[in-house]
């Protein structure tokens, strides 16, 4: 599929900012053999007193700005086109629960996509006992890892609601886990927190849906903002696969990827830091057009 | 540290026979550092020993209380989080020092000079190429869990080529008398400083043997390491800077120490700003270049742009700029990962594997329980480990009691295995170690006590080097096995002794190339801090002077209700400070308020004024609870009036006048201008009460001078005339203008162009509006405009200067 992707989010300040200093991470990402990024910019304004580009240490690419003066309000666009080509899944080839550890330890590497990175507790992830019991009800004998992830996104998708007012950015994964409702941003962290909890090593995936649904098919949720997902490390001859709690799917050519983290800590499209009294007002918008 | 909880010395008085000194009995089978195998005093110990041996109990307590005293007067503290809140506690010094033979110390510096590299090449090859990771000498989890894996900061190499510039060690000596190293601290090594005060205290104690004993000295370390940090810098101009946590932090007294030791700066996250690729430093005349950063914070906080994104005490863009190489932080910002404690489980393998050489100094044994074998081992020899979190940055004898002895596991529901299964690399066991004994006095005589020693390694233009000494960690019972140093104790100087005369550097340059420097930039924060400083004090003044007189005249009649004090206390309200103590409580906070402004600027400030600010809080505090309202009252008012003059004084007689001294004068001035406007405002109208006037001239101190300049009583034109609009008179409002005019205009201008700033003007129109008026035109209505334009006043100062 060819997308060309546009993407607004507008800031407006209360009282007006100064010395801001954001990150920004919103240009999609290119994969070999999955995704390319044919043409891509974002701009801001007002212009920023400083602006530089690099890539972080999940690959992406990361915007850094700064803006001294005194600004009411601040405008970030992106705009891109790209090609998406996602294989559909294989044969599951996946190892039972109890024999990933051992294909775990025999990767020695500390790349940005080894899997070690996505074990353990991570800065907006912690342990939960709760999520860890509800994982452990998907776990039976002669399950292989493939089919606990798969099952758990079903039963996300199931168990929970999909509810853009009860969370924020910001809510824990114990929170929504409580609450049982929440957006792409919980569901998915619910799900890295419950796979992790039985040794699966599981990431963070942010990027965007298709807005237009193919002919005869519905909308999926989250296509009018940025969307996330997971992926899910499957053991050595799989690699990872990454699934969508929030509509029960794997991600396919739907779906664009923006970035790969451990969680939305890593991924955050905007971070930043500046000088300002009193709150902001956000707005965002999202289109992904196929082209064809 | 990390620094060492202090419990009392619990060591019942045992009756042991024999002299106090030389009766001195090493501990069986614990090798001691003053006694050999044979019981004999070890030469290095002789002249030590026997100087002490001829004194009398009552010297030797003089010559303790001597290095208490220093240590007070000089205001060494470190804060302690034990308990509830936080505290200031004294320097806990043990006043005896550890002699080492200085050739055993050589063998020691080989040993750590050889692990600072190692650690060195450890943690380049973390944040580089990844080789011991890949070729299966580090397990890769050890790394990706590490919350001190700081993934921004990979493939960023450090400008000055290296990570680390400075550890420290904590090393013990075992039964078999050979030293290890039990824990290595490369975060931000603290403790360096308080080596230094120790021996200062410790000298003042013992000057007399310490001059004979050919002791080597400990500046030419701090030399050295200053003159490496310099020749970082980019440009001849940059600055230096002590990054500091801020005075919450444990040993924030060591970071201004340091600072005013070496002559750097000492800034706080806040203070620094990344401009075009530069850290620069606001300062009162803009922003100036830092090149190097002594960075005493954990590296998590030192971006929340970019790291830990919660920390309020960081630098957004702090990891752009070591991207763009624009600045040397030391030790580079994701050094602490090698902290971490399941490390010393690897060090011996990867320093044979990358030196292919064996460890001079072997560290503790350790165990990482995230693999099989290592962990059945634990398992199998429970009894003889300490079990502590794998990813724990603090050694198991100082981290909250988190490390317990594995034989504590007896007794327990779940088996050790199925702990250790569940737990795997979560947990770490290390071998249960003893340590040695060293003379330590307790309850009139020398006593052994466990110690431990924590080293320091600069890297220096010729390499790394050790200071010769450091501090000894003593223990507080005789409780020998390392984990029992978790109870606290103290510390001592150590003692490196040659056998020849040693060298006496001193950081001072020789005298016949001096130069004069100016004192740098003023940092934004420091000026703001002192200008608050200055208007706390005087607000704290102008209430005493009123209250004062308030209960003076109620020592007379007794009557609230007089129209007199009516109308005063109607004042006092107005200005928040209610009369039911005597001794109000918003009086206290404004003191409180004095002294956090202060606390924030201690590196600027002489211990004497620290301690009579916090002299002057705690008495406030006492008549709070027990004064009574009239004569008591009016007497505790003089008390602390006393007392606050004295702290001015010693801030008067001793502070440099240079850009801070002004920030104080001018928040002082403004705040006497402040209360002089609005009390004349109040009570100098037509309708005022009876005695008023007096009264006035009386909080104004300028009773004798009206005696003196207007040859009738009181009247409302006379005093407003003394008090407003005489500019010799130093508490008129004329007159504190004027020295705000006078002192703004030395103020340096940020950006300047030459021409008057728009606080410049402002401050000269007010004096010269306020100058041409007469007493008969100063109705309520012109104090009021007067009391809102210097509001504004301050304002403009702070857009000015504090932004």
């Amino acid at each position: 599929m060819l997308y060309d992707i546009s993407l607004h989010m507008g800031y407006l300040y209360d009282t007006p900012a100064s010395g801001a200093r954001h990150i920004l991470r919103l240009l999609p990402l290119s994969i070999p053999d999955r995704q390319r990024l044919i043409a891509g910019s974002v701009t801001i304004a007002p212009t920023a007193e400083e602006r530089s580009d690099f890539i972080d240490f999940f690959g992406q690419q990361a915007t850094s700005i700064f803006l001294r003066a005194q600004h009411e309000k601040l405008d970030i666009r992106m705009q891109a086109r790209v090609m998406v080509e996602a294989a559909p899944l294989t044969a599951d080839l996946s190892p039972e629960l109890k024999d990933l550890a051992v294909e775990l330890a025999e990767i020695r590497s500390i790349d940005p996509h080894a899997p070690h990175h996505f074990t353990g507790q991570s800065p907006r992830l912690p342990d939960n006992a709760e999520i860890a019991a509800f994982a452990r009800e998907t776990v039976k004998p002669g399950r292989t890892v493939r089919e606990i992830a798969t099952l758990l996104c079903a039963r996300i998708f199931k168990e929970f609601k999909y509810d853009a007012e009860a969370t924020t950015v910001d809510t824990s994964p114990a929170e929504a886990f409580k609450l049982k409702r929440g957006v792409c941003q919980d569901f998915s962290h619910i799900m890295i927190v419950a796979l992790r909890s039985l040794g699966i090593p599981a990431g963070y995936v942010s990027g965007f849906l298709r807005t237009i649904p193919p002919p005869g098919k519905e909308r999926l949720e989250g296509a009018d903002a940025m969307h996330a997902w997971v992926r899910v490390w499957c053991g050595k001859s799989t690699g990872y696969i990454e699934l969508d709690p929030t509509n029960n799917i794997p991600a396919g050519t739907d779906h664009i990827v923006v970035g790969y983290g451990r969680d939305y800590a890593d991924v955050a499209p905007v971070i930043g830091v500046l000088k300002s009294y009193g709150t902001h007002r956000t707005v965002q918008s999202v289109d992904v057009i196929p082209l064809r | 540290m990390s620094v060492i909880p202090v419990t009392e010395l619990d060591y019942a008085a045992e009756a042991v026979e024999g002299d106090p000194i030389l009766g001195y009995q090493a501990l069986p089978g614990v090798s001691d550092e003053m006694l050999d195998r044979d019981g004999q005093i070890r030469p290095v110990w002789q002249n030590l020993i026997s100087s002490l041996s001829c004194m009398s109990e009552g010297e030797l307590h003089e010559r303790f209380a001597r290095a208490d005293r220093y240590l007070r007067d000089a205001g060494v503290f470190y804060r302690s989080y034990a308990g509830q809140g936080s505290a200031e506690r004294a320097w806990p010094i043990s006043h005896v020092p550890v002699v080492i033979d200085g050739k055993e110390w050589e063998k020691v510096s080989e040993g750590l000079i050889q692990r600072a590299d190692l650690l060195e090449k450890i943690v380049s090859d973390i944040y580089g190429e990844n080789r011991l990771v890949r070729e299966g000498v580090l397990p890769p989890a050890l790394i990706a869990s590490n919350p001190e894996f700081l993934r921004p900061l990979v493939g960023i190499k450090p400008s000055s080529g290296y990570h680390l510039h400075f550890c420290s060690f904590e090393i013990g000596r075992g039964p078999d008398g050979n030293w290890w190293v039990l824990a290595d601290r490369t975060q931000a090594p603290s403790g360096a400083g308080f080596a230094l005060e120790n021996r200062v205290a410790t000298t003042r104690a013992f000057s007399d043997i310490y001059g004979e004993s050919h002791v080597h000295r400990l500046a030419s370390f701090f030399g050295a390491f200053r003159d490496a940090l310099q020749a970082q810098k980019r440009y001849p101009d940059d600055r230096i800077a002590v990054l500091t946590p801020g005075p919450a932090n444990e040993t924030y007294f060591e970071h201004a120490y340091i600072a005013r030791y070496l002559g750097f700066m000492l800034l706080e996250g806040e203070d620094l700003t990344v401009v075009n690729n530069r850290v620069m430093v606001r300062t009162v005349a803009g922003l100036k270049p830092v090149s190097v950063l002594w960075r005493r914070l954990d590296a998590s906080y030192a971006d929340p742009l970019e790291l830990n994104q919660n920390s309020h005490i960081g630098t957004p863009g702090m990891v752009e700029a070591l991207r763009s190489d624009a600045v040397t932080i030391v030790n580079g910002l994701g050094s602490g990962i090698l902290e971490t404690r399941a490390l010393l489980a690897f060090t011996p393998t990867i320093c044979r594997h990358l030196l292919g050489e064996e460890l001079k100094l072997p560290s503790i044994a350790t165990w990482w329980c995230g693999q099989k074998s290592e962990r059945q081992h634990v398992a199998e020899n429970i009894e003889k480990m300490v079990i502590g979190p794998a990813y724990s940055r603090a050694p198991f004898f100082d981290d909250n009691n988190q490390s317990v002895l594995g034989a504590t596991r007896k007794g327990s529901k779940q088996s050790v295995e199925d702990w250790l299964n569940a737990a795997g690399g979560k947990l770490v066991g290390q071998e249960a170690v003893t340590l040695s004994t060293t003379p330590a006095y307790v309850n009139g005589r020398l006593m052994p006590r466990p110690m431990s020693l924590r080293v320091f390694a600069a890297r220096t233009e010729k390499g790394w080097q050790i200071m010769p000494g450091g501090f000894a960690r003593i223990g507080s019972g005789d409780d020998v096995a390392a984990i029992a140093m978790q109870a606290g104790g103290s510390a001592a100087d150590v003692w490196i002794v040659s056998d020849r005369p040693v060298e006496k550097p001193s950081l001072l340059p020789p005298e016949e190339s001096f130069s004069r420097n100016m004192p740098g930039s003023l940092p934004s924060r420091a000026a703001d801090n002192l200008f608050w400083l200055g208007r706390y004090i005087e607000r704290a003044e102008g209430a005493l002077r009123i209250l004062r007189s308030w209960h003076m005249r109620y020592a007379e009649s007794a009557d609230p209700k007089q129209p007199l004090l009516a109308d005063v206390s109607r004042y006092l309200t107005g200005v928040d400070i209610d009369m039911v103590k005597a001794v109000p409580l918003p009086l206290i906070r404004n003191i409180d308020s004095a002294i956090y402004s202060a606390s924030n600027i201690r590196d600027r400030f002489s211990p004497d004024g620290w301690l009579a600010l916090n002299d002057l809080a705690k008495t406030a505090r006492r008549f709070h609870e027990g004064v009574q309202h009239g004569d008591d009252a009016a007497h505790a008012m003089t008390v602390l009036l006393r007392k606050l003059a004295g702290f001015a004084g010693l801030v008067h007689e001793n502070m440099y006048r240079f850009t801070g001294w002004r920030f104080l004068s001018i928040g002082r001035y403004l705040e006497r201008g402040l209360h002089m406007t609005r009390l004349l405002g109040h009570m100098s109208g037509p309708d005022t009460p009876d005695g008023a006037l007096d009264m006035l001239l009386e909080i104004g101190d300028s009773v004798m001078t009206h005696r003196r300049r207007y040859n009738v009583n009181t009247a409302r034109l006379t005093v407003t005339d003394l008090l407003a609009l005489d500019p010799l008179n130093p508490r008129s409002v004329l007159f504190q203008l004027n020295e705000i005019r006078t002192e703004v205009e030395q103020l340096p201008h940020p950006y300047g162009t030459g021409q008057m700033s728009a606080l410049d003007r402002e401050s000269m129109r007010l004096h010269s509006g306020l100058a041409v008026m007469t007493p008969e035109a100063m109705t309520t209505e012109v104090y009021e405009r007067l009391e809102a334009e210097m509001e504004k006043l301050s304002d403009l100062l702070a857009q000015t200067y504090f932004g």
